[in-house]
């Protein structure tokens, strides 16, 4: 059953909707978070849930009844709220500043329940002293502590992460997930949509005010959505067992230049992500499947020529390579370990030399050839560049791209 | 509310209650004795039990006018206390003081306009001088509420310009009344000289009022996290303020009908309450009332015997021991 249910709920601060005929609902037992940029509404959501902000239109049912018709006591019996910020300019000790959380359950009995959250939290040791001394993590545990001690049946959270260091955050979430598996239905606000993905099972995503996705965390969270809502360029990574997102800045003006990159064994990642970053067209092969080059290119979207793990390349894969080269402006060979089995990719690099095409080899490619072959076979070619970093092939390649666009 | 406070603070609170209730029954014993009729220790014992004695002139001055001039500085020294504590807690301004709402300076338009149309003292000073605050107490209200709340801010400058409203009006009547200025300065300086059980009777509706903030207590200490946290935590924060914000305009305006204007009672006997006490509300209205009381006995003692036989005004004492103090504290209280 929904404990919070908006139906096409709007609120208007003043001309503009901050939030804008939203319907969405909070069941029990529900892990939420809700994702936006700034400014989409995610806070003005919170007080509309907590009844602070009246909506314009729609309606906002807490466990059925508007939440405005609500006596505050009431509400607060009903859910809590961890605010974005908290400061209080006087003297209390932690513990009365938790037991403040008391005050919608007056006349029940509450300095159990109070020990009793210090105790989960782990602060207990710190509750009789003065608030305003602990630090910004502590506080934040003692501002939790605050609304569990109202015991709701919802726990609403508002940026509660964007004070803490990881491992605060850390616990933080820990925390809360535990809770949730005892009963709690929790709703939170989030910036880090990193921490959305680790975390919650279920997230939902405003823009501008209107619900833009709702449903589980890496669905909603996908790249396309990231890119329409914040206008980045994000890339979904599965790594280490986690899946997790990086960011690219805005897309800069596209540079016409194809780059090829020629690697393998993660050389090359680093390098595409720097020029996908930067505008470039990116290819890249031959790659085997899983390998860390060609996990990369597949999340960054690139066309690679591939071939299976482990396998020697065939010759379907080396006629995709050479296509892709062929269709590029510069080629290059990163620091790949040169082996019997992708000795072919030297020599292609070598063909891509002699077609006319520029390439640039990371140096020191005798030292991490293992054929006694690689050397030899770039030896003496024309059009071949030693480079000896990733910065100095940027350089290269902007000069080559400021060289062609004027 | 608070449980779990340690034995030690429990201990240093009775004490501190138990130190100061002493003080206050010291100094108006003393206030009782001290005078031009001197009264021996062991007579005001006397008097006090066996009450006005209609042969002896010494109980007749004891108790028409030593009595109820000690008995409205406590009740008007209690008022403005707790009025200062109420609203520093609700407009979370540490400067805030019982004359910020502006019921003071309706209040003293009010008086001046009695004095100016010659009216006698008695009943009219106060009568006019309440009006003037109550209506001035409704404007003010009127003007902070808007769709049902009451916006803090909105109250402190609707009152802060009522006040310099006020006082245009009351400076265009003191120049063109000419023979009255020396009564209404000495009116606005506050003082307790010449009152009694009149006064007193008046100054009765204060009793009530200082029980009001006691059962507010645990709001205040929760709005001192800001309204919205008030809220979420289950505070009804517009009937708090709505309430206390009355009941201290109430006060104000009571002592100042009474009494005229003494100033820094308010602002300083909180903050030296909190400071001893810590902000719990519970414990510091309550020491509020009794430092209260007792800063204004002594200082109204300190009025009349100072430069006897001639008196000064009651608030000019009050500022000059309180100023001093509340700058010493000021650079004592770190941050």
């Amino acid at each position: 059953m929904a404990i919070i249910e908006l139906e096409e709920a709007s609120f208007a601060y003043d001309a503009a909707p901050a939030v804008d005929a939203v319907s969405l609902a909070v069941a029990e037992g529900d892990f939420l978070c809700i994702v936006g940029p700034n400014g989409s509404g995610k806070s003005t959501l919170l007080k509309l849930m907590d009844g602070l902000l009246v909506p314009g239109g729609g309606s906002v049912l807490v466990a059925g009844r508007p939440a405005s018709e609500y006596r505050r006591r009431e509400l607060a019996r009903k859910l809590a709220i961890v605010p974005q910020s908290y400061s209080l300019d006087f003297d209390f000790t932690a513990r009365e500043v938790v037991e403040m959380g008391r005050y919608c359950r007056k006349g029940e009995p509450g300095s159990r329940q109070v020990e009793g959250i210090l105790d989960r939290l782990g602060v207990a040791g710190l509750a009789d002293r003065p608030f305003n001394e602990l630090s910004g993590g502590e506080q934040q545990m003692f501002v939790l502590a605050q609304a569990l001690a109202q015991e709701p049946e919802v726990l609403l959270l508002d940026e509660p992460a964007s004070h803490l260091d990881v491992s605060h955050q850390l616990a933080l979430f820990d925390m809360l997930v535990r809770l949730n598996s005892e009963g709690l239905t929790v709703a939170c606000v989030l910036h880090d949509l990193n921490l959305a993905l680790l975390y919650f099972r279920e997230a939902a995503m405003l823009d501008e005010g209107r619900l833009f996705a709702r449903g589980p965390a890496d669905e909603v969270l996908s790249p396309e959505s990231i890119a329409s809502v914040y206008g980045v360029q994000a890339f979904m990574h599965r790594h280490a067992g986690r899946t997790f997102l990086t960011f690219s800045p805005r897309r800069r003006p596209a540079r016409k230049l194809k780059v090829h990159l020629i690697c393998g064994g993660g050389s090359g990642a680093g390098l595409m992500r720097r020029l996908v970053d930067a505008g470039y067209h990116v290819s890249a092969g031959v790659v085997n499947t899983l390998d860390t080059d060609e996990v990369t290119a597949r999340e960054l979207g690139l066309p690679t020529a591939v071939e299976a793990p482990f396998s020697t390349f065939s010759d379907e894969a080396q006629r995709e390579n050479e296509a892709l080269i062929a269709d590029c402006d510069v080629v290059v060979l990163t620091a790949v370990p040169v082996g019997a089995g992708n000795l072919p990719n030297v020599t292609a690099a070598r063909r891509a030399a002699e077609s006319g095409k520029r390439v640039l080899v990371a140096g020191g490619i005798e030292e991490r050839d293992f054929t006694g072959r690689a050397a030899a076979e770039l030896e003496g070619v024309t059009g071949i560049r030693r480079v000896s970093s990733d910065e100095e092939i940027m350089t290269v390649l902007e000069e080559q791209w400021a060289a062609s666009s004027s | 509310m608070f449980q779990g406070i340690t034995t030690n603070r429990e201990k240093y609170t009775a004490f501190v209650f138990a130190g100061t209730v002493l003080l206050l029954l010291a100094s108006t014993f003393a206030a009782l004795a001290v005078g031009p009729a001197r009264v021996t220790p062991g007579k005001v014992l006397d008097y006090l039990f066996t009450g006005r004695t209609a042969g002896d002139p010494v109980s007749v001055v004891f108790w028409t006018i030593r009595v109820p001039r000690v008995a409205l500085a406590l009740l008007v020294g209690a008022a403005l206390a707790l009025a200062g504590a109420c609203l520093q807690g609700l407009l979370l301004n540490p400067l805030a003081d019982p004359y910020v709402t502006g019921v003071s300076s309706g209040a003293a338009l009010g008086a001046t306009i009695a004095i100016f149309a010659r009216l006698p003292d008695i009943p009219w000073l106060m009568v006019f001088a309440m009006c003037g605050g109550l209506l001035t107490l409704f404007a003010v209200y009127g003007i902070a509420t808007r769709h049902g709340k009451m916006n803090i801010y909105r109250l402190l400058l609707a009152g802060v310009t009522l006040s310099y409203l006020f006082f245009a009006v009351q400076a265009v009547l003191l120049i063109r009344s000419g023979n009255d200025v020396h009564r209404v300065i000495y009116w606005l300086l506050g003082s307790f000289n010449g009152r009694g059980w009149n006064e007193v009777k008046i100054a009765l509706f204060i009793v009530p009022l200082l029980v009001v903030p006691f059962f507010f207590a645990d709001e205040l200490d929760i709005l001192l996290q800001g309204e919205d946290r008030a809220l979420e935590l289950g505070v009804e924060v517009e009937r708090v303020k709505r309430v206390l914000f009355v009941v201290a305009a109430l006060l104000t305006a009571v002592s100042v009908s009474v009494s005229g204007i003494i100033g820094f009672v308010g602002l300083v006997v909180p903050h030296l309450a909190r400071l001893v006490l810590g902000p719990g509300h519970r414990r510091m209205l309550a020491l509020s009332i009794l430092f209260g009381s007792t800063v204004m006995v002594l200082s109204d003692l300190v009025a009349r015997t100072a430069f006897a036989p001639s008196e000064i005004p009651v608030g000019v004492v009050t500022v000059f021991f309180g100023a001093p103090f509340f700058l010493y504290l000021l650079r004592r209280r770190p941050g």
